[in-house]
């Protein structure tokens, strides 16, 4: 009983401290403006990404361009969050051993047969969707964390088909860490060359061609390689994780 | 060409309003089935079919798309009773009984057989 009044109590404070915020906010009303006008921001983004960065995925222009600097903070959320879930979940060699090194959660069911032959064709197209999401980031709807995300479910199809599929760890976090550096410096080379970091090269290429928009594709693939091995690693970590011992 | 492309046209909507029609009674298969399996069955086979039947007319009426229309009609040939076979195998062997129980269970041998945790045959790494 207590408990409820004091969930009532705190959704009551809530509720009013989010309406004196919001109470002179215009909602409902278009405050982005309209495509016509020049002065909006939709109509700066929407001019600028096929006329002077030449992407025809506006989405992408944002993303990975006008604010690229967020983006590489996406990324390094991420990564901080799959570090977070490796330590947790983390156990000591001597432990393992002292429990007798029984087998991980996963491995109780054999799957069938045709499950396994599936699998095994299912996993290159998965993972061939995958790439070429992120290599059309700047074309087509989706980019390198959505190709990322596809690649990874390839391999929790993986995971959850053979009982002893494993990625190998290290090649992964290479992978990882390379990628995520190739994306930092390529926003150095921006600061170095042009002034502010990742600022794209001048040399745009022709829209709708799939080398266009200067360095937007190269960012997108790094971006989505680095998904896709974080995704993977969250994956792997989860997978051989071991039941207590009561 | 003209009349070609018409009559293309027109197939791809009869294949679209086909394929809604089985999504349709798919949906409503998994509404109103009694049990995992019926509802397992209604909605994979519906949502196989029309989903296919839905894509290959898009095919129909914007000729350029229709090799990746086909490829994608593929990976659903491929996937989408793959994954029903797999859910059903693991809800039987979780012991999910259907609603009208027989004495005939022709799976329990095989699944005897095959549900053994047998030598690590089946390993691969990559």
């Amino acid at each position: 009983m207590l408990k409820k009044i004091f969930v009532l109590f705190l959704l009551t404070v809530t509720g009013v401290a989010l309406w004196q915020s919001f109470r002179h906010a215009p909602f409902g009303e278009n405050r982005v403006g309209d495509v016509e006008n020049p002065e909006t921001v939709s109509a700066f983004y929407l001019k600028h990404s096929p006329e002077t960065l030449h992407t025809a995925n506006s989405v992408t222009a944002i993303v990975v361009n006008f604010r690229g600097f967020d983006t590489l903070g996406e990324v390094t959320v991420l990564f901080l969050a799959a570090t977070g879930l490796a330590s947790i979940l983390y156990r000591r060699k001597e432990d393992e051993e002292e429990e007798g090194g029984h087998l991980p959660v996963r491995v109780k069911l054999k799957s069938s047969t045709l499950v396994r032959t599936g699998a095994k064709i299912l996993f290159p197209l998965i993972l061939l969707l995958g790439i070429y999401v992120f290599v059309h980031g700047h074309l087509t709807p989706g980019g390198g964390f959505q190709g990322g995300a596809i690649i990874a479910t390839g391999f929790l199809l993986m995971f959850i088909t053979y009982k002893r599929f494993n990625v190998n760890h290290k090649i992964m976090v290479w992978l990882e860490s390379l990628s995520g550096l190739a994306f930092v410096l390529i926003g150095l080379y921006g600061l170095v060359a042009y002034g502010s970091f990742l600022q794209n090269i001048p040399w745009t290429g022709r829209l709708n061609d799939l080398i266009s928009g200067g360095l937007i594709p190269l960012i997108y693939i790094f971006i989505g390689i680095k998904v896709a091995t974080e995704l993977t690693n969250v994956l792997d970590t989860l997978m051989n994780t071991k039941p207590r011992k009561k | 060409m003209e009349t070609v492309l018409l009559i293309l046209h027109y197939a791809g909507l009869f294949l679209i309003l086909l394929g809604s029609v089985f999504l349709f009674l798919g949906a409503l298969g998994i509404y109103r089935m009694p049990d995992l399996y019926n509802r397992l069955q209604a909605g994979t086979k519906a949502s196989t079919l029309g989903a296919m039947s839905t894509i290959l007319g898009v095919g129909l009426i914007q000729p350029s798309w229709f090799i990746k229309l086909f490829i994608i009609v593929i990976f659903i040939a491929l996937a989408n009773p793959l994954s029903s076979h797999a859910l059903a195998r693991a809800s039987y062997k979780a012991g999910v009984k259907p609603i009208i129980t027989s004495d005939t269970d022709e799976y329990a041998a095989v699944a005897d057989e095959a549900g053994k945790p047998k030598t690590e045959k089946n390993t691969q790494t990559l």
